[in-house]
């Protein structure tokens, strides 16, 4: 009997160890951890780590990786709540043209200055020339010459980051990780700030590598050499078809087609409208782009504007020769594209070709003086509003004029816009990564930028 | 910032709550109607947009014949769009339009029903017979999608909410019942709020603000545990804040490294030597043996998420285990299993003299409750890595491997909270609703087969 129930012992504990330590693989991981060191590459190869400058369009990198290390009065997680950051509250008067904004106190930047009024006063003159910043007591004060209700949402931009300058020139913030190295257009380390206000980050480091191509960030994330890459539009489908974890942003990047002057003539215009019918986006969306991304007739894409679909993105050649039969002498136009840029290059070709069935001549080029080039412009905000504004003013369009806040009233600027024909929307592309399994609570938001203070590494793979 | 008087979403369902006691059933066909009384309330909203649109149509081509068409491009459901529909016919018929087929209109009237983050755009384009176009829209706020109830099942995990904020929850205590809680303490990053129901609506009652001196970590987790001699103690990362006893209260709070305490304070009753235990039938509710279960504490780490493992006592000869994450009880007839969630994703089983560890799937919240249902408690464990959505199920262990004993019950998010009640019967949940943002605080209770 004494014998049977050692037996039995065994045979139960053995049986028990393999049922409960084989069968199952699943982890209990979706509490964070801290600790470990995230590798990142992507394309960008930025010289310097500031986008304090609103009125040009910043990269998707570029703003991640300004909000790694500076930080905005306020954020937004949606682009249309706006949600506390360095300000703890903020009212408007005077008709939404006067604007206070309420600092957050104890707060340090990474170099131990006190975070006060007066420098985010200082940092958002800098970054915003035609605004009035006044520093008083504890908060700032915006005021600007028009009524500007979306001025909170505008601060949650990048370029509105309070960047402060130490006395050796370097840059300092007051975000959830310091800089370690920063070699420009090359490497940038950062390290988790011990005492940040928002909670130290769950990763003890980041390290990013710069000026990777796509498919040199693939090879690294496939070997386990990085964490998280960025991925070309044309290769998303094919990769996350591989099984790879795979995270797009909304169509935020606005590919088009961009005259280097506004219209010379009644001609010009109508050879103009002649190009813009003859592109076969849908041709190229499938072929060239892998089907990734949206075909495009208006600077704002339809999630954000709601009525993107009323302008026409579908080819109509015999209209395009229509318009094209009308003008007796047909100048060359030479189309310029970014020479590092594979995906832009077959773009242009192909647009030549769809030019060259309506009659039209395009000779594509990398010279620095083109007629027109293709340009990829990452639109600013989730914003309608202020992705408009900030569009036009990077392109040197007329400034939209916005009467109300209604749908119709940023339809009507819009297409003001549009109508100065200075350039022909094509596509809006995703911002797509591609990210290591061990890589936790890390998504791209809407508008392209993720937050890695939440991230953290597991340690196993599902 | 919003500062949460009257939670609007909750009241409703606490009333639920109420006629639970009376039959759960009932309040399921209750909750059952409540999306089409929702729906019909939303459907009157739209009589502004509809008359706003139709106008902007006839000022553009005026009265007479036309074609309509209605694309739904929005996310709204097909009773809304029916809705929609019959609505801006009707208005543009009081504005003289009358409908025909294509061959026969004048114009034609193409209206899409889209949307934006902030809105809901409704676009008609318009094509006259001369072949000119126009387009006009209206815009309307979209609202938040009514939450949907989820199901429940005999011998089941039943979910009751308690509270609802835009801030994260870390724990919510119940001071005061009668069938359903009467009086709440929520915990927040900042302060502890106080709510008292009257009348099915929830008031707050006072708010006490927390003080710190360090920046709180991130992920931070917290407890608010019903104390006997003041109202209640508030254990967070290096803080140990405590209550006074009457109102209006006050709390004070200090810097501390007090182990936190893993049984809660109302179970450690039924002491016959001096030791703090707590009481629990070990083979169903008509054949309850009491176990004793030891005051168990455990010292969090001040600057992270984690207990850090010290245990005071400890588990028989074990003082020290791995870093963990929550831990649960599981007492047997005649020793206390103690399960501890720990940070390497493994559940180590610690009966005093082993330490035996395992992948269970599991997350990595844990609680134990002690009910009149079969083993007479149950471990209630999250669900594991990797889900938008996670769900919490209960399990026994009539030997060392768990049996689940519930279906899983779901949250709209991930659960950020588990912790047991102070009266050991019933387990809190937090999660962060993923559409809404909200943290959502439940009451979670195992209902025997009956």
């Amino acid at each position: 009997m004494k014998v049977f129930g050692w037996r039995w012992l065994v045979t139960n504990s053995v049986i028990f160890v393999l049922v409960i330590a084989g069968s199952l693989v699943a982890t209990a991981e979706t509490r964070p951890q801290y600790g470990g060191t995230l590798h990142v590459a992507m394309r960008a190869a930025p010289s310097s780590l500031n986008s304090g400058d609103c009125t040009q369009p910043n990269s998707f990198a570029s703003r991640n990786l300004a909000l790694l290390i500076f930080e905005t009065l306020v954020t937004t997680e949606d682009g249309v709540r706006v949600r506390p950051a360095l300000a703890t509250s903020w009212q408007e008067s005077s008709g939404n043209q006067r604007w206070q904004f309420r600092v957050r106190r104890g707060v340090k930047f990474h170099d131990g200055a006190v975070f006060t009024p007066e420098i985010a006063a200082s940092a958002l003159r800098s970054a915003n020339p035609l605004w009035n910043v006044i520093a008083n007591a504890d908060s700032v004060i915006i005021e600007s010459d028009t009524p500007d209700p979306g001025l909170p949402l505008k601060l949650a931009l990048a370029c509105n980051a309070i960047v402060k300058k130490t006395s050796d020139g370097k840059l300092s913030g007051t975000g959830p990780f310091h800089i370690t190295d920063w070699q420009p257009t090359k490497k940038l380390s950062l390290a988790a700030e011990e005492n940040y206000w928002g909670g130290r980050p769950f990763l003890d480091a980041i390290e990013i590598e710069l000026g990777k191509n796509y498919h040199d960030q693939l090879t690294a994330l496939e070997l386990g050499r990085a964490d998280l890459v960025e991925v070309a539009p044309e290769q998303s489908h094919r990769v996350s078809t591989d099984g790879r974890r795979v995270a797009s942003s909304a169509p935020m990047e606005l590919v088009a087609l961009l005259f280097s002057r506004d219209e010379q003539s009644a001609d010009d215009k109508l050879l103009r409208e002649a190009l813009a019918f003859s592109v076969d986006r849908a041709s190229i969306r499938s072929v060239l782009l892998q089907g990734a991304g949206q075909p495009a007739g208006s600077i704002l894409p339809n999630w954000m504007s709601g009525y993107g679909f009323v302008f026409p993105t579908e080819a109509d050649l015999p209209r395009a020769r229509h318009q094209r039969e009308q003008v007796r002498s047909l100048p060359e136009w030479t189309v310029g594209y970014d020479a590092s840029d594979s995906l832009a290059r077959l773009v242009v070709e192909r647009i030549a070709l769809n030019a060259r069935d309506a009659g039209l001549t395009l000779r594509p080029t990398t010279v620095n003086t083109p007629d027109l080039r293709l340009v990829r412009i990452p639109l600013a905000a989730a914003d309608p509003r202020i992705s408009l504004e900030n569009f036009a003013a990077a392109e040197g369009l007329p400034k939209p004029q916005f009467n109300a806040g209604s749908a119709e009233d940023l339809y009507s600027a819009e297409q003001a816009a549009l109508a100065t024909q200075r350039l022909i929307p094509l596509f809006h592309l995703p911002a797509t990564y591609g990210a290591s399994t061990i890589l936790k609570n890390w998504t791209v938001r809407s508008d392209g930028s993720w937050g890695l203070a939440d991230s953290w590494l597991g340690t196993t793979k599902p | 910032m919003r500062r949460a008087v009257y939670n609007a979403a909750i009241p409703n369902m606490l009333n639920r709550a109420l006629r639970l006691a009376a039959g759960f059933r009932l309040a399921l066909q209750i909750l059952s109607l409540i999306p089409a009384f929702v729906g019909m309330v939303q459907a009157a909203d739209w009589s502004g947009p509809e008359e706003q649109l139709a106008q902007k149509i006839v000022a553009v081509i005026g009265p007479g014949a036309v074609s309509l068409t209605l694309e739904n491009r929005s996310s709204l459901g097909r009773r809304d769009n029916e809705v929609i529909g019959n609505g801006l016919r009707a208005a543009l018929e009081a504005l003289g339009l009358r409908f025909v087929k294509p061959e026969q209109a004048a114009a034609s009237v193409a209206i899409t029903l889209s949307e934006n983050p902030s809105s809901y755009v409704w676009v008609a384009q318009i094509r006259l017979a001369a072949g000119e176009a126009a387009v006009v829209m209206v815009s309307a706020p979209r609202a938040e999608g009514p939450a949907v109830p989820r199901d429940s099942v005999p011998f089941s995990l039943r979910k009751v909410p308690l509270w609802s904020q835009e801030e994260r929850i870390l724990d919510v205590a119940v001071l005061e019942e009668n069938v359903a809680p009467t009086r709440i303490a929520v915990l927040d990053a900042e302060k502890v709020s106080l709510y008292r129901s009257q009348g099915g609506k929830w008031q707050q009652e006072q708010m006490l603000a927390l003080s710190h001196s360090q920046p709180w970590p991130r992920d931070l987790r917290g407890r608010l545990i019903a104390a006997k001699d003041h109202l209640f103690d508030v254990y967070l990362p290096g803080v140990l804040c405590r209550s006074t006893t009457s109102v209006p209260l006050s709390l004070s709070c200090h810097e501390s490294d007090d182990p936190w305490p893993l049984v809660s304070g109302s179970l450690l009753m039924g002491a016959s030597s001096g030791t703090p235990t707590a009481t629990f039938p070990n083979s169903g509710a008509s054949a309850a043996i009491p176990v004793l279960i030891a005051q168990m504490s455990a010292f969090f780490a001040p600057t992270r998420n984690f207990f850090t493992g010290a245990l005071a006592p400890g588990v028989g000869k074990f003082t020290t285990v791995a870093k963990f994450y929550s831990a649960a009880a599981a007492p047997r007839e005649k020793y206390v299993l103690w399960l501890f969630a720990s940070t390497d994703g493994q559940v180590h089983m610690v009966d005093g003299f082993t330490d035996l560890t395992a992948k269970l799937g599991w997350g990595p919240d844990l609680a134990s409750v002690r009910t009149s249902c079969g083993a007479g408690w149950q471990v209630l464990a999250t669900s594991s890595a990797d889900q938008a959505e996670d769900s919490i199920r209960a399990y026994e262990f009539p030997d060392r491997d768990p049996v689940p004993v519930t279906t899983g019950v779901d949250f709209a998010g991930e659960v950020t909270a588990l912790w047991t009640e102070a009266k050991g019967d019933t387990a809190v949940a937090i999660a962060r609703n993923r559409e809404t943002g909200n943290y959502e605080s439940f009451r979670l209770a195992v209902a025997c087969n009956q």
